[in-house]
């Protein structure tokens, strides 16, 4: 049995605890994750899913319960770089031309100049971008940005991508591109993707995998196998199945009870 | 950009045509011994003493500082004086923009030292200069640091330095904690260590921060510089120029108007070092709609 890329394993998560503010945001999470699998996690705001990628994440701990990457302890594969991060913005650094962005964790890492330059215009061509090193981020749009973003995450090679709403602020036909982009950059870097989006056009289209989440507490009710193939594109958005696989994410979701005011912020 | 410097020029042009006519129209229509309003006197006397002539001040530049023999065009002595000036307000800048950016740093790195350092940063502004500069002057001569005696210069700076830290400790901190939630996510999803997220992201991220304080802190600079001169009479420098020609200033009011003209220009030249130097930094950075 290979070991998997990703292993949450009875996972609660609650801010401020013992306080009036007390929120349960997880509860009793288990989700493995195979190597080289795309799942998406999805669920009304407040169900948790960009707090569940942070702890995958290390970026903050779990009140109980254990997660590995790789079978190593998340701490520890974080300062290893096992893993690469994308957000909604770009967030790519206005100092810095495009190269140089790409080249941030490599710097962090200690690679030497010469190793950095020329691994950055590798990671340009894989998104195709190869004749924007010298911009700076200001002059590139937003879909292009993003993409630089998904270069600066896989720079250093690492063997998983999380992707907090990667897609968010796109409009939509940017989004589809991009859409189909990561999985072509996926396929080619045989990279294990966790995605969480509030699409479920975009669930279906890029996931192995969708975990529908509900809020209050967050908690996983229901994952779904998307069994599209290795092979999408632009047709598959318009086969009978895509529509199937939406409407089971759909009506997983709408099982869900809808806060009646707006829930507690995932961050 | 060579047809914005040619605006920016003709509008600083404009702008110094304007306050001279507004100079000599006031003189022109206000009351000689000036007047008072409800009791309290508000406009200025516009004698020749109190207003010189605008084209007198500026004629009286090219006379000559004093009637000794060997003196010398009152601007040649003005900038000189001006000279003296500007050095030592280079100095307290440069020092007070080290001890703005530490402190911030400090402050960044510590939440504990931003509660308690800040009042005490605030509390230091209220401090008049006027009184403290005759205490930090008399330094000099009475302690040497392995050698090196303190001379008066340094306290001089030292004063400046005090007036210029502050925009530029508050300017910096503002600035260090500018990055956004997702950036410093990403710097630690790299296990990125403090220093090196200093060094990568909240220090090119302040400098946007930075240069508008820096303006600030040049100016309060020079006016350290130059109310220390004048409270403690340290001669060289365009402090003491005012102090000397306004003792003339009944037979010879032009001439004190002189130095003052070298102490605007003064501040003009330094705040215009911090604009190149702004140019410069902010080259490959996205075009702010106003600047």
């Amino acid at each position: 049995m290979t070991t998997s890329a990703v292993a949450v394993s009875k996972v609660s998560k609650v801010f401020n605890p013992g306080t009036p503010g007390q929120v349960d945001a997880l509860v009793d999470i288990d989700l493995t994750i195979a190597p080289g699998e795309f799942v998406s996690l999805i669920g009304p705001s407040g169900c948790g899913k960009s707090t569940l990628l942070r702890l995958i994440a290390d970026l903050i701990e779990p009140s109980g319960g254990t997660i590995t990457i790789n079978g190593k302890a998340a701490r520890q594969a974080r300062l290893d770089q096992e893993y690469g991060m994308a957000f909604q913005q770009a967030g790519l650094f206005e100092w810095r031309s495009v190269e140089k962005n790409i080249e941030l964790p490599l710097e962090l890492k200690g690679w030497d100049k010469t190793q950095r330059r020329e691994r950055a215009h590798e990671m340009l061509e894989l998104v195709k971008l190869p004749e924007f090193a010298g911009h700076m981020p200001w002059q590139l749009s937003g879909g292009m940005q993003q993409r630089i973003a998904i270069a600066r995450a896989l720079a250093s090679s690492p063997s998983l991508l999380l992707m907090d709403e990667p897609f968010g602020a796109l409009d939509e036909m940017t989004r589809e591109h991009m859409q189909a982009e990561l999985l072509r950059i996926c396929a080619e870097t045989h990279t294990t993707v966790v995605f969480v989006t509030h699409s479920i056009p975009e669930a279906v289209f890029l996931s192995d995998r969708v975990v529908v989440m509900s809020p209050r507490p967050g908690r996983i009710t229901q994952t779904i196998d998307v069994e599209l193939g290795g092979d999408r594109d632009e047709d598959t958005r318009e086969a009978g199945g895509f529509y199937e696989k939406i409407t089971e994410v759909r009506e997983a979701l709408r099982g869900i009870e809808q806060p009646v005011v707006g829930g507690v912020d995932d961050r | 950009m060579i047809s914005r410097a040619a605006r920016r020029t003709a509008m600083f042009v404009l702008a110094l045509v304007i306050v001279a006519a507004w100079w000599e129209f006031y003189k022109w229509v206000g009351p000689e011994d000036g007047g008072s309003i409800l009791g309290m006197n508000i406009l200025p006397k516009t004698t020749d003493r109190a207003m010189p002539h605008t084209w007198d001040m500026v004629g009286r530049l090219f006379e000559n500082e004093s009637t000794a023999a060997d003196s010398r065009p009152l601007w040649v002595a003005v900038l000189g004086y001006a000279w003296y000036t500007f050095r030592l307000a280079i100095g307290g800048l440069l020092l007070g923009t080290a001890i703005g950016i530490g402190l911030a740093i400090l402050m960044a790195r510590f939440r504990v030292v931003e509660r308690g350092l800040l009042p005490w940063v605030i509390m230091s502004q209220t401090v008049p200069l006027i009184a403290l500069a005759p205490q930090v002057v008399s330094w000099s001569g009475r302690f040497d640091l392995f050698g090196w005696e303190w001379p008066r210069w340094a306290s001089v700076c030292l004063l400046a330095a005090f007036l210029s830290f502050f925009p530029i400790a508050v300017g910096a901190l503002r600035g260090l904690n500018s990055p956004p939630a997702a950036a410093l996510e990403l710097m630690d999803s790299y296990a990125a260590s403090w220093w090196q997220t200093l060094w990568r992201l909240r220090l090119p991220a302040s400098v946007s921060y930075l240069i508008p304080a820096l303006k600030l802190g040049a100016t309060a600079s020079v006016i350290g510089v130059i109310v220390s001169e004048i409270s403690t009479g340290i001669p060289g420098g365009i402090g003491r120029a005012v102090i000397s020609y306004s003792q003339a200033a009944t037979s010879d009011p032009e001439k004190l108007y002189g130095a003052v003209f070298g102490a605007a220009a003064l501040g003009l030249v330094l705040y215009g070092l911090v604009v190149l130097m702004e140019v410069v930094v902010m080259r490959d950075r996205p075009q702010e709609e106003f600047s």
